[in-house]
Formats: C-alpha cells, sequence, structure tokens
C-alpha cells in the first residue's frame, strides 16, 4: 500500500492524474478512514487552518511551500471548493482566439482534490479535510467539477466515486476545545456543538436544514437582527448578537471559516471572534486578492501567513482580462 | 425557529400606519437616476446594474420610454429573424427598426425602446399612494417612473423596491399581518402549470418560448421534472456582456451554468443553482426569499422538487392588492 500511494502522490505533486481504477481504489481506502470520523472531528494543535482552494493546484503547492509540506505540518482544509471554471476558460479561449495551452490555463478541481484525499489516506492523523459547500452532486454538476472529471477522465465514474467521498467528510472541525472550524457558518437550528454531532451527515447536502446552513451560511457584519435568509438561497446570515452567544455558551474563543472571497486573504469580524480564511490567491486568475492560511500553535496564538499566486498561476493571469479593480467583500 | 422575516430593524417608528397610503417619493428617497442617451443602451444596464432605464431623448428635451432586457431580447430575436411581427401590427418605429437590422445598420435605442409590448413607460406623481401603484404592479407592470410637479423624472419605483421597503418596515404595517402568515396553497399560487424546458433545450429556443408565451422567465428541469434552475430574459445580459453570442446556442443547463460561474466571480461568493420555496412556505417566508435573494420570482416545488408553481413580485402584488382598504 505505502509504496504505490507515494507513487501516486508523486504523480499528482506534478499535476498529472491517476487512473481511474487508482481512483476507485483510493476512494475506498479514504471512506475507511472517513466513516470514523466525528462531525465535529478533534484536532490538536499545532495546525495550520485553509480555506477554499478552488482548483488552483499551483497555489496549493504555494500554499505548502509557505505553510510547510505535509506531514510536517499538521493541516486542516475548511473545504475543498472543488469547482471547475474549466468549461468556462475553455469557451473563453475559443472566443477571443488565444493562442497556448488551454488545458493548463483551467483549474485542476480533481488533482487537487486527489491530491488532498491520498495526503489523508497516507497521513491520516496529520491532514483534516471537512466538507464544504461544492463537495455536492447538485453543485458539482452546475460549477463544472462533473465536467473537469469527464473531460479528464472520460466518464463519469470518477465524479461518483468523488461524490461518494463528500457524503463521508465532517461537517467541521474542533481545534483544542478553543476554536470551531466550518466551511461556511452558523445555523439557527443549533445552539452547542453536540447538536452537530447529531446530525446523520452521510447523505448529499440538503437543500436546508442544520446540515446545509453549516456549509452555506456567512456572517454579516451588518446585521443589527439575529438571522436573515441568505441572498445565496441557501443557509442563513449571522449577526454579532447570534456569533458571540454561540462562542460563550460553547466555550469557544474563535469561529474560523471560509466559503467567501477576501481580498486581503483573511477578515476578522465581530471583535475577533469569527475569521473568514481564503486560500485562492489572485481568485479565478483574476480576481487580484491574496491568500491566507491560519497557523496555530500548541498554546493556540494564531498567525495568519499571506501568500500570492505562484509563478505559474500568474502567467495564466497575464493572458485573462483583469477585473475592473478588486470587487467589493461581498456579504 | 426563525420564520426568517427580520422582526426588529434599526430606524423604526412605533406609529401604525397604513401602507397603501405612503406616498410613492418617500420610497425613492436617495434614489440615482441613470440616464441614457440613445447609444450604449445595454453597456449601461449591466455597468450600473439595473435592469431597466428610462430613455432621454436630448433632442426633444424628454423622456420616451423604457429600454430593459425584455426589449433587448426581442430585438436580438428580430435580428436573428425568430421573431415575425404581422404588417398590420408593426408600428413605424418597429418598421424603422427591422429596416436598420436587414441592412445591419447601428439601431438607435428609441426604436428599441419598449419594443417587447410588455411592460411600457408609466409615469405617476410623487404624492401617488402606494396603493394605486401595488394595484398596477399586479398587473404586470414591472416599474412606473416617479415625476415631481415640473414633471421631471425624480426616480423609478420597482417592484423589488417596493416590496424590500414594505418588507423593512414590516412592523409598522399590522394590516399586513395576517397575510404573511397565509400559506402559498391558501392563496391560490400552487397547482398552477408553469411552462419549463429541459436542460438540453438551446437557450435561443427557451428565449422564443419565453418571448412568443409573454413570460419573462422558465424553469429548467430535467428529464424527470426535477428543478435544476432558471432560465430568465435579463440573463440575456450575460450574452450581451462581451457579445457572448456563441451562448445563444448552449443548452439550457450548460447556460445556467455559466451564468452562475460568471457571478459566483464577480460576488466572491456562490449562489445555490436553484432559487425556489416550498409550496408549504408561508407568504411571509417567500417574501424574505425575495427580498434577500433579490430575484424576481421563486419556483414553488413539492418534496420531491418538481415544480408546482411560481411566485413572481407580479404574484406578490396581486396578493397585496387585495389587501388595500378602500
Amino acid at each position: 500500500m505505502g509504496s504505490d500511494l507515494d507513487r501516486q502522490i508523486q504523480t499528482l505533486l506534478q499535476c498529472k492524474i491517476i487512473t481511474e481504477a487508482e481512483v476507485k481504489d483510493l476512494c475506498l481506502k479514504a471512506r475507511e478512514i472517513l466513516v470514523e470520523e466525528s462531525n465535529v472531528q478533534r484536532v490538536d494543535a499545532p495546525v495550520t487552518v485553509c480555506g477554499d482552494i478552488h482548483g488552483q493546484f499551483h497555489d496549493l503547492k504555494e500554499l505548502f511551500k509557505v505553510g510547510g509540506e505535509c506531514p510536517k505540518t499538521n493541516y486542516l482544509f475548511m473545504g475543498m471548493g472543488t469547482v471547475a471554471r474549466y468549461v468556462f476558460s475553455v469557451m473563453l479561449s475559443i472566443e477571443i482566439d488565444l493562442p497556448g495551452d488551454f488545458v493548463d490555463r483551467g483549474h485542476h478541481s480533481v488533482e487537487t482534490f486527489l491530491l488532498l484525499l491520498a495526503l489523508k489516506v497516507r497521513y491520516p492523523d496529520r491532514i483534516t479535510l471537512i466538507r464544504g459547500n461544492h463537495e455536492s452532486r447538485q453543485i458539482t454538476k452546475v460549477y463544472g467539477f462533473y465536467d473537469e472529471c469527464f473531460q479528464k477522465f472520460g466518464s463519469a465514474n470518477v465524479w461518483r466515486y468523488c461524490c461518494e467521498i463528500f457524503d463521508y467528510l465532517s461537517l467541521s472541525a474542533i481545534i483544542d476545545d478553543r476554536i470551531f472550524c466550518v466551511h461556511g457558518g452558523l445555523s439557527p437550528s443549533i445552539n452547542t456543538i453536540d447538536q452537530i454531532r447529531t446530525i446523520d451527515r452521510m447523505q448529499e447536502v440538503p437543500h436546508n436544514g442544520a446540515m446545509c446552513d453549516l456549509l452555506w451560511s456567512d456572517p454579516d457584519p451588518d446585521s443589527c437582527t439575529g438571522w436573515g435568509l441568505s441572498p445565496r438561497g441557501a443557509g442563513f446570515l449571522f449577526g454579532e448578537s447570534v456569533a458571540k452567544p454561540f462562542l460563550h455558551n460553547n466555550g469557544l474563543e474563535l469561529i474560523a471559516r471560509a466559503h467567501q472571497l477576501v481580498m486581503e486573504g483573511y477578515k476578522l469580524m465581530f471583535d475577533e471572534q469569527v475569521v473568514t480564511v481564503w486560500s485562492a490567491p489572485n481568485y479565478c486568475y483574476r480576481c487580484g486578492n491574496v491568500a491566507a492560511i491560519l497557523e496555530v500553535d500548541s498554546n493556540l496564538n494564531r498567525e495568519y501567513r499571506i501568500f500570492k499566486d505562484s509563478d505559474r498561476s500568474s502567467m495564466n493571469s497575464r493572458t485573462n482580462p483583469q477585473r475592473e479593480g478588486p470587487p467589493d467583500y461581498f456579504l | 425557529m426563525t420564520d426568517g422575516i427580520n422582526h426588529h430593524r434599526e430606524g423604526l417608528t412605533t406609529s401604525h400606519h397604513d401602507w397603501s397610503m405612503l406616498q410613492v417619493g418617500k420610497l425613492l428617497e436617495n434614489q440615482p437616476i441613470v440616464i441614457i442617451s440613445v447609444e450604449d443602451a445595454s453597456e449601461v444596464l449591466l455597468k450600473n446594474g439595473v435592469s431597466s432605464a428610462p430613455i432621454y431623448d436630448s433632442g426633444r428635451k424628454m423622456f420616451i420610454g423604457m429600454f430593459d432586457y425584455s426589449d433587448l431580447m426581442t430585438y436580438i430575436l428580430l435580428v436573428l429573424k425568430k421573431m415575425e411581427v404581422p404588417l398590420e401590427d408593426q408600428t413605424m418605429e418597429m418598421r424603422d427598426l427591422i429596416q436598420k437590422t436587414n441592412h445591419s445598420q447601428n439601431v438607435p435605442v428609441k426604436l428599441v425602446s419598449d419594443l417587447s409590448g410588455n411592460d411600457p413607460f408609466c409615469t405617476v406623481l410623487a404624492e401617488t399612494k402606494l396603493g394605486a401603484v401595488v394595484n398596477d404592479f399586479g398587473t404586470g407592470i414591472h416599474r412606473v417612473a416617479v415625476m415631481d410637479s415640473q414633471g421631471n423624472m425624480t426616480g423609478v419605483l420597482t417592484q423589488s423596491l417596493t416590496l424590500d421597503y414594505l418588507m423593512r418596515h414590516l412592523s409598522e404595517f399590522p394590516q399586513l399581518q395576517p397575510v404573511m402568515q397565509k400559506g402559498l396553497q391558501q392563496l391560490g399560487l400552487t397547482g398552477i402549470k408553469v411552462l419549463s424546458v429541459t436542460g438540453e433545450t438551446q437557450v435561443l429556443e427557451a428565449l422564443i418560448i419565453m418571448s412568443t408565451n409573454g413570460v419573462s422567465s422558465l424553469a429548467v428541469v430535467n428529464d424527470q421534472g426535477v428543478l435544476l434552475g432558471n432560465i430568465s430574459m435579463a440573463d440575456v445580459q450575460y450574452i450581451m456582456k462581451d457579445l457572448r453570442t456563441s451562448w445563444l446556442w448552449l443548452s439550457c443547463f450548460q447556460f445556467v451554468s455559466k451564468v452562475r460561474l460568471s457571478r459566483g466571480v464577480e460576488t466572491g461568493e456562490d449562489q445555490y443553482p436553484v432559487l425556489d420555496v416550498n409550496a408549504k412556505s408561508t407568504f411571509g417566508y417567500t417574501l424574505s426569499k425575495l427580498q434577500a435573494t433579490k430575484v424576481h420570482r421563486l419556483w414553488i416545488i413539492n418534496d420531491t422538487n418538481h415544480v408546482v408553481g411560481v411566485v413572481s413580485l407580479t404574484d406578490v402584488f396581486k396578493v397585496l392588492s387585495g389587501y388595500i382598504d378602500s
């Protein structure tokens, strides 16, 4: 097992795909590990917490350069963002008639996901993966991951194997009982961490309810009330008056989450008790944002490391039209 | 459990009054006006993130109509010769437009103004009572231009703006409480056949279906009839942006995907692919979701995700106009 897996990891590290049979086998092994994990997976500090990667493979490698290689560094990924802007970028290239290798220009959600999964199987105690809103059948069909799998493997099989694995991913993690990590945010149906433990998570992400909210909600610094319906059409907006009691009642000092693009890489809210961490620099090769990771040491001290897109990625961005100015941090 | 309605908002008065007696000018405080010349119309809609704009003829120094995505879509279909308008139904402007498109001449936007025949240019004075405008909204008029006593336009009052205002001040209007608690079925909004297309249908064909049937959107369903997404006339903006006319020949599902991807990059947050509400929801919850997501309609689904109705802003105001004390 060990040498085969190591070889697969080496292949994936070069942004090359492994065979469909290898993917199937990898997923079977991953399932055995993930099924044992809790809805609120306990993680020991020190650990480095990361946000959405969104298939930006070369920037993931940049992240490993900045944060340290796995397994030397203990990692927690708050969702992978298995989105592929791949199909979108290929269409764009046809329209504006640019030369170049468009397969590379696209995104690598498959390679990114398989690499993280392989690392999980190889070093199960050194990397924690929790589910994001994109790790879902419905979302991956609309946001391109299905198409990417089909293009790269010639059938829907790999997509199906990956979706089955998504169902086994934990919903959240807790670092030393003090730092709660979840992809989206809070839910009006959840007041305590224990309530999260009672959710039946091994299913497709529902359209509403607690499990959906954890993966879709956003904090709303402008909220004067507790809860509001989300402009996304799933999950809720939650304000300080909801976040602070949740933290207090559950003995937490911080909620770390991802799910929203942050130009500065990370953003603190609610007296620094909630933080959004975004780990995809220069998002879609045109947003011009930096990325961040959160390093938590064994005393739970926190340090944010900022990084920019890799040279390989910035090559792609030079031929993609730049946005007019930075996007607003959107709530 | 929350009903989704924010019950305590800042800046509320505690005095209760009749919502239908509000003067419409009040709802437009601080609204910037987008005025366009006859060129570059859809560029302006895009840049300003609005779905319609009044057209000002600087020669005649007056507002001559509205331009919106419905008009733009009709124009595209005419250009592509996918629409035939019988000679006796053609206005002077329409004949001029058809002639110009046949000869590939640049088309001034005034010829495209109010082209769709839906939603003509309506004006009201700022003192007009909201109840009157809500009645109009319930018949399918999407927005009215509000004028002051000198005939200057002070702004455009849309269905969306009105809904947002009412929801933010809901606690001041106790007469609306009963209707908020009513179910969608009670209000007769379910059990209606809605127009839909399968994910495989071409976008161009979907636009033709919308135009022919005089609807502004279609449900996109899979071959089992399960709701996958939505295609509406406002999506035409994504085709006009960077002139991606090749998108007209994509399947509706691919189009929905591209629109979602595009929006996700622009806003920095991805939206749920389907915007719907369960048939068992209350009217109040439905309005909150319309307000939060800023869409113009929500598909009503049953527990198996099949579409059983639709609630558009027009439907909302039709219901509300029944609650005006005459």
